[in-house]
């Protein structure tokens, strides 16, 4: 074979006579990029993203088919090429009509791989499940037991019955790894000689402490309280999430090689320059420990306590102040705090307990189940009340006055405003009146960094980084205050990523993902069978709210595999593989210019274990190709002309299963996620 | 004596097959009744030819009574048949023409070998087989000059040499008669009347090339072509003109025919060879070109028919014969079907270098209904558009191309001012659109959303930005298409952007079209000025539309009408407007 020399993209080469221009590139390290082309198969070229520009040519090549000749001058990633490429995948994706991602895992703040646990839980992979969530979340346990789960409400089994119980879902891996002499941890990454101070470790802290070990940072926490785990471990309670539990999963991250250093406060202890002169990064993860007040008559007396504050207390107690034996206890507020603390109280033997919130039932923030099982256990929910007034005898609490209230106009959030009804008012005595109306972060030793007018960090929404160079920040500390765990979680990894790269000296640039969604409606999924979703077994209410042991027993693995088994796998299996997105966000494509006709088809089945998904189909010709040159079977063709093109069995005989040996060699091929393997049954 | 019935598909469409049979059976003895193609006056069929020894006379648009009448005319009685008698100005319109490759269409009758041997018939092919090497008629071809009538252009001399050079054993000659341009006939034409011509043509080809096995690839759909065909090769193996040995040389060819199944697609050659081959119609890429790794991937030439059916005659009169017509980059002569709104519609052969004012007001006769030219599309859907104020362009393969058109396959539809032009580029797209092979992404998806943004810009709903996004996307379409469907099938909107840009804007922002062609915006009213509440258009309403008293002005509730123009069409005052 005869040497040729050419130029791409300036870099002078060496091929053969016979090869093509992709050939040559490929071999020095030169990636054009092609969705249809194969070395197992013949030259195709349908799909046309390797087009690259010759000198002296005024047409675009294929370089895929094109042939080198000796003295070529081959640019490869010119405006042109890349319009054309792009203009290609935005053709392709304004009639590309899957999902990229199920809905669960973009609701989730954290990106939790939830559709890929929930299959591996339906499998029995148990240990599998684990590692993929512990991808997004280093403490599945925890989460699975306090998350209010976005995702559930995100889930398209809604449309068929109910979500898939996700959250009980990811607790029940948790809990199996936990029963393991050693819970799965992820090996940290090779030293960086890079440092990261955090300061916080509740759930946002300890992730990115987590994440920045994976890449081989350095981390060490910086902690105002006696033990880790901030929130989780100081505000919510024993019942709903033990503390060994938290523990045991925090440890796990100590044992990446994250030195946490306890009973330090910024501020108090040490500054926040401190840090910034002796380490590479500093992330700000305080949360928000200060409860708001209630603003009325009588909020200084003795016996009034802010919500946060009373959990926090209950949290370090070691004697028995608090024991509400005989007790009236009144907790003002209407979020999961509130019923925290409601369910606290009737535990602490609070003879009454009394939830007063200015709205009804259904306009509460706190989750239902929460709402429900407080009710459960006793609380009298006093809504459309509000305090006026909270009256004292020598300084300590003795009664609240409540303005009677009735529902109004919606307001801004949609939610119709409480308005007070005139001259209706009502007195209920009490001992002690609990705040859980909010929560704002201490300010003390923060000074310094660009804060918002509510008194939060300002972070930037995608990168985290604060007006302090160096210094970012994540969770309930900042933008818009607290929120729940798995915001915080979500931030954290974020953070975790672009201080990596800061570190690294590159751009700091966080540019949003484009994906593939659609709609779905009930009349999609009108043919699935009516399964209902599984209940979590728990303790009976007459019995718990005497303790403060777990209330949740967990999912059986009967009860948990079959509630996997629900799920509608709405996410494309080859997300991570698929080419067509990979290239898709390298040319920034926007393909709703396009958008037009659309193909939904029904999926059709191959045969028993193979499934073809015309949607997502992009007509690459790679499986008709590979079945018919490589495995030499022939089975599959292409049907119809034009916008109406579909592969299926060849001639449209209706399957391929009689002659199919099930090789998958078509699965593996498909450059997107249209061809499926299914699960064996 | 003798008489002809013109019976290509245009006469028997036009009911020359009944009037033949009608002249058969009372027909005079000894004087037979003959068919032949299709002359190329479509307008006037059927057309009958009385041949004695002393004159030719041409009867048009024979009916049923004309046929008597003509009859009484052969015998001598009295008759009326001099009415029927082809028109000066028509006669003159057809002499003017030049005709190579239509030479004997409508003359000869194409189902007799000796009637086309009678007329120099296979002597090119006896010349170039006895007394020509291989290389002297490549090199007769090229001083001709003669480039594919297919749509390319590309030089035949060129291919045929091409195709001579590559190494192999066995090589194969192909004509292309996969003719699918909408408004197209020229191919069909030639093998319905003079199939010897494309026969005589590829034997040479097939001398030159080194090939011993033709292929005439032809859509089913003119079942009358295969016909013919079929048996003018029976005739020719008969004669020895085909097989073993011909001209009692060592040279051997034969040809077989395989019908397509009518993919537009399938014209394009490499499409065309896979179809051949029994695979899906899809083209590949070139190269290798079919020269070197054509059809079971040995060398093939692949022509068009009227390509082959010009060889016999430049053989016979010499390339510089051939050559001495047309422009410096255009040789010869080219057939074209006129089609549209044309008043003599049919096919035609001028010598290129001609102008489009010399075809549509010359031969053509000018617009039908003495309505005002708007336009002509050339190239059919690969092609563009000519407008009026460029109808002096001449007939030339650079210069078509330059003004956005194409020579193409030698459709011209000719177009007035009642056609809309952004119809017109949808009429197009929509063809291509349904007959991309739907290989690649920038053909497959990308013609199917230009039709898309076509259909919107003609419902009324075209958006500010879709002029920009028409052009961008079918310069992206042409620059990355695999195939020439993919690559020339945005043409005709780009060039209706350019010569019509305004009807664009009118459909866009005006939501009007002036040629009042896109129903969802147009609106009729009555005119109380003009109606005389005659009630005749309140009867012809289909959709009861439309209400008044007698004799008091009439009005059309907007609500209801469906705008199907017949109240327009029956007001004798002109008093509905549309708008």
């Amino acid at each position: 074979m005869s040497e040729i020399r050419l130029n791409i993209d300036g870099i002078e080469v060496t091929g053969f006579k016979g090869q093509t221009i992709l050939d040559i590139a490929k071999e020095n390290g030169i990636d054009i990029p092609t969705l249809c082309h194969d070395e197992r198969v013949e030259i195709y070229g349908s799909c046309g993203l390797c087009v690259v520009e010759a000198e002296g040519t005024s047409k675009l090549l294929r370089s895929c088919s094109t042939f080198a000749a000796n003295g070529m001058i081959i640019k490869t990633n010119t405006d042109r090429t890349r319009k054309n490429r792009q203009t290609a995948l935005e053709l392709l994706l304004s009639d590309h009509t899957g999902d990229c991602r199920a809905p669960c895992v973009l609701a989730c703040p954290a990106q939790t791989e939830c559709q890929g646990y929930v299959k591996f839980i339906a499998e029995g992979k148990y240990d599998e499940a684990v590692k993929l969530i512990k991808e997004k979340i280093p403490f599945p346990s925890s989460i699975g037991r306090v998350c209010p789960h976005p995702c559930e409400e995100a889930c398209r089994r809604e449309l068929v019955e109910e979500p898939i119980s996700i959250c009980s879902l990811k607790q029940f891996a948790g809990d199996i790894d936990l029963d393991k002499d050693e819970l799965y941890t992820a090996e940290a990454g090779n030293p960086t000689g890079k440092n990261v101070a955090i300061i916080g470790g509740g759930p946002g802290g300890l992730t990115a402490a987590y994440f920045l070990r994976l890449q081989g940072h350095g981390v060490i926490i910086y902690d105002a309280m006696p033990q880790m785990g901030g929130m989780l471990q100081y505000g919510i309670p024993e019942y709903r999430l033990p503390k060994k539990i938290l523990q045991e999963e925090i440890k796990s991250i100590e044992k990446m090689g994250v030195i946490f250093k306890n009973n330090i406060k910024i501020g108090r202890d040490i500054t926040l320059d401190y840090l910034r002169n002796n380490y590479d990064a500093v992330i700000v993860a305080v949360g928000a420990w200060t409860s708001t007040g209630l603003r009325c008559k009588g909020e200084e007396l003795d016996g009034v306590v802010g919500g946060i504050d009373f959990l926090r207390g209950v949290a370090t107690t070691t004697d028995n102040n608090y024991d509400f034996t005989g007790c009236k206890i009144a907790i003002v507020g209407g979020g999961n705090t509130a019923m925290d603390a409601c369910r606290t109280a009737v535990r602490l033997g609070a003879a009454e307990v009394y939830n007063i919130y200015r709205r009804t039932k259904n306009e509460m923030p706190a989750e239902q189940i929460e709402i429900e099982e407080a009710e459960e256990e006793g609380v009298i929910f006093k809504n459309l009340t509000n305090p006026i007034e909270i009256t004292g005898d020598n300084g300590k609490v003795k009664a609240m006055r409540l303005q009677i209230m009735e529902l109004g106009e919606p307001d801004a959030s949609g939610r119709r405003s409480p308005v007070p009804v005139p001259g209706k008012e009502e007195i209920i005595e009490v001992d002690t009146v609990i705040v859980a109306i909010g929560q704002k972060l201490d300010k003390a030793g923060f000074e310094e960094i660009e804060q918002t007018k509510w008194g939060t960090i300002i972070a930037d929404e995608n990168t985290c980084r604060t007006n302090l160079n160096g210094v970012f920040a994540v969770g309930d500390a900042t933008n818009n205050g607290a929120d729940i765990a798995i915001a915080a979680i979500g931030e954290a990894k974020q953070a975790a990523e672009t201080v990596g790269k800061y570190l690294n000296g590159e751009n700091i640039k966080y540019e949003k993902p484009y994906l593939v969604k659609t709609e779905k409606t009930r009349e999609d999924f009108a043919d699935r069978e009516i399964l209902s979703r599984v209940k979590m077994p728990q303790r009976p209410a007459g019995e718990r709210r005497k303790d403060f042991l777990e209330i949740n027993l967990g999912l059986s693995e009967d009860a948990a595999k079959k509630e996997a088994l629900r799920c509608l796998e709405c996410g494309c299996h080859d997300f991570y593989e698929c080419k067509l997105i990979n290239y898709a966000n390298q040319y920034k494509v926007q393909p709703e210019k396009y958008s037009g006709k659309t193909h939904r088809y029904i999926q059709d089945d191959i045969q028993s274990c193979i499934e073809l998904n015309h949607e997502k189909c992009i007509l690459c010709g790679m499986c008709v190709r590979i079945c018919d040159e490589v495995v030499g079977a022939t089975l599959l063709g292409f049907v119809n002309r034009g916008f109406d093109t579909v592969v299926k069995p060849a001639f449209d005989i209706g399957s391929c299963e009689a002659d199919c040996v099930s090789c998958g060699k078509c699965v593996e091929g498909c450059p997107t996620g249209a061809l499926y393997k299914k699960a064996s049954k | 004596m003798k008489i002809t019935v013109g019976k290509g598909s245009c006469g028997i469409a036009a009911g020359a097959g009944e009037i033949f049979s009608l002249l058969e059976q009372k027909a005079p003895a000894g004087c037979p009744v003959v068919v032949t193609g299709c002359i190329g006056m479509c307008y006037l069929e059927p057309i009958v030819n009385i041949e004695t020894d002393d004159k030719n006379i041409t009867f048009v648009k024979v009916n049923a009574e004309a046929a008597d009448e003509i009859l009484k005319y052969i015998n001598g009685e009295e008759n009326k048949a001099s009415q029927y008698i082809i028109e000066r100005e028509d006669l003159d319109n057809l002499n003017s023409q030049q005709r190579i490759a239509l030479q004997n269409c409508g003359i000869i009758d194409p189902e007799n070998i000796g009637e086309y041997i009678a007329r120099e018939g296979y002597k090119a092919a006896e010349k170039c087989i006895k007394e020509l090497t291989p290389e002297q008629v490549i090199d007769e071809i090229k001083i001709s000059g003669l480039s594919g009538r297919g749509g390319a252009g590309f030089s035949t001399a060129f291919k045929w040499n091409a195709a001579r050079s590559s190494k192999g054993d066995k090589k194969y000659v192909i004509c292309n008669a996969d003719e699918g341009d909408p408004g197209a006939f020229m191919d069909r034409a030639v093998i319905e009347g003079d199939p010897h011509a494309v026969i005589e043509g590829m034997l040479i080809a097939a001398y030159a090339i080194g090939a011993d096995e033709g292929i005439v690839y032809v859509r089913a759909e003119y079942p009358l072509a295969i016909i013919r065909l079929e048996l003018a090769l029976k005739q020719a193996r008969e004669k020895n003109l085909l097989g073993e040995n011909i001209f009692g040389c060592d040279f051997c060819f034969d040809i077989r025919i395989k019908a397509g199944a009518g993919a537009f697609v399938c014209g394009e050659e490499t499409a065309l060879i896979a179809s051949l081959e029994g695979e899906r119609g899809m083209p590949r890429l070139k190269p290798p070109f079919p020269a070197e790794k054509g059809f079971w991937k040995k060398p093939s030439n692949i022509n068009n028919v009227e390509t082959y059916s010009n060889v016999p005659w430049i053989i016979r009169n010499g390339g510089a014969a051939f050559a001495s017509m047309g422009t410096e980059n255009s040789k010869g002569t080219k057939v074209f079907a006129l089609t549209g709104k044309i008043a003599k519609g049919g096919l035609v052969e001028i010598p290129m270098g001609k102008t489009i004012y010399d075809v549509v007001y010359g031969v053509g006769g000018g617009i039908k209904d003495g309505k005002k030219f708007k336009a002509v599309q050339m190239g059919g859907p690969s092609g563009g558009c000519i407008p009026a104020e460029l109808i002096d362009t001449m007939i030339d393969y650079k210069t078509l191309v330059a003004a956005g058109a194409m020579m193409g396959s030698g459709g011209m539809v000719v177009m007035d001012e009642t056609t809309c032009m952004v119809d017109m580029a949808r009429f197009f797209l929509d063809f291509t659109v349904k007959e991309s092979c739907g290989k690649c992404i920038h053909c497959r998806i990308g013609n199917q959303r230009m039709l898309e943004i076509l259909d919107r810009i003609c419902d009324g709903n075209g958006r500010e930005d879709d002029i920009e996004l028409l052009s961008d996307l079918a310069l992206q379409i042409k620059d990355g298409s695999l195939c020439a469907l993919g690559q020339t099938a945005p043409n005709p909107v780009l060039t209706t952007l350019r010569y019509f840009l305004n009807e664009y804007e009118d459909h866009i922002k005006n939501k009007k079209c002036t040629a009042h062609q896109c129903k969802a915006l147009l609106t009729y009213f009555i005119d109380n000025d003009k109606c005389t509440g005659c009630t005749l258009c309140a009867k012809k309403c289909p959709n009861k539309a439309i209400s008044g008293e007698v004799k008091k002005a009439h009005s059309i509730d907007m609500e209801k009408c469906i705008k199907c123009g017949k109240c327009a069409d029956a007001c004798r005052f002109k008093a509905v407007v549309v708008d």
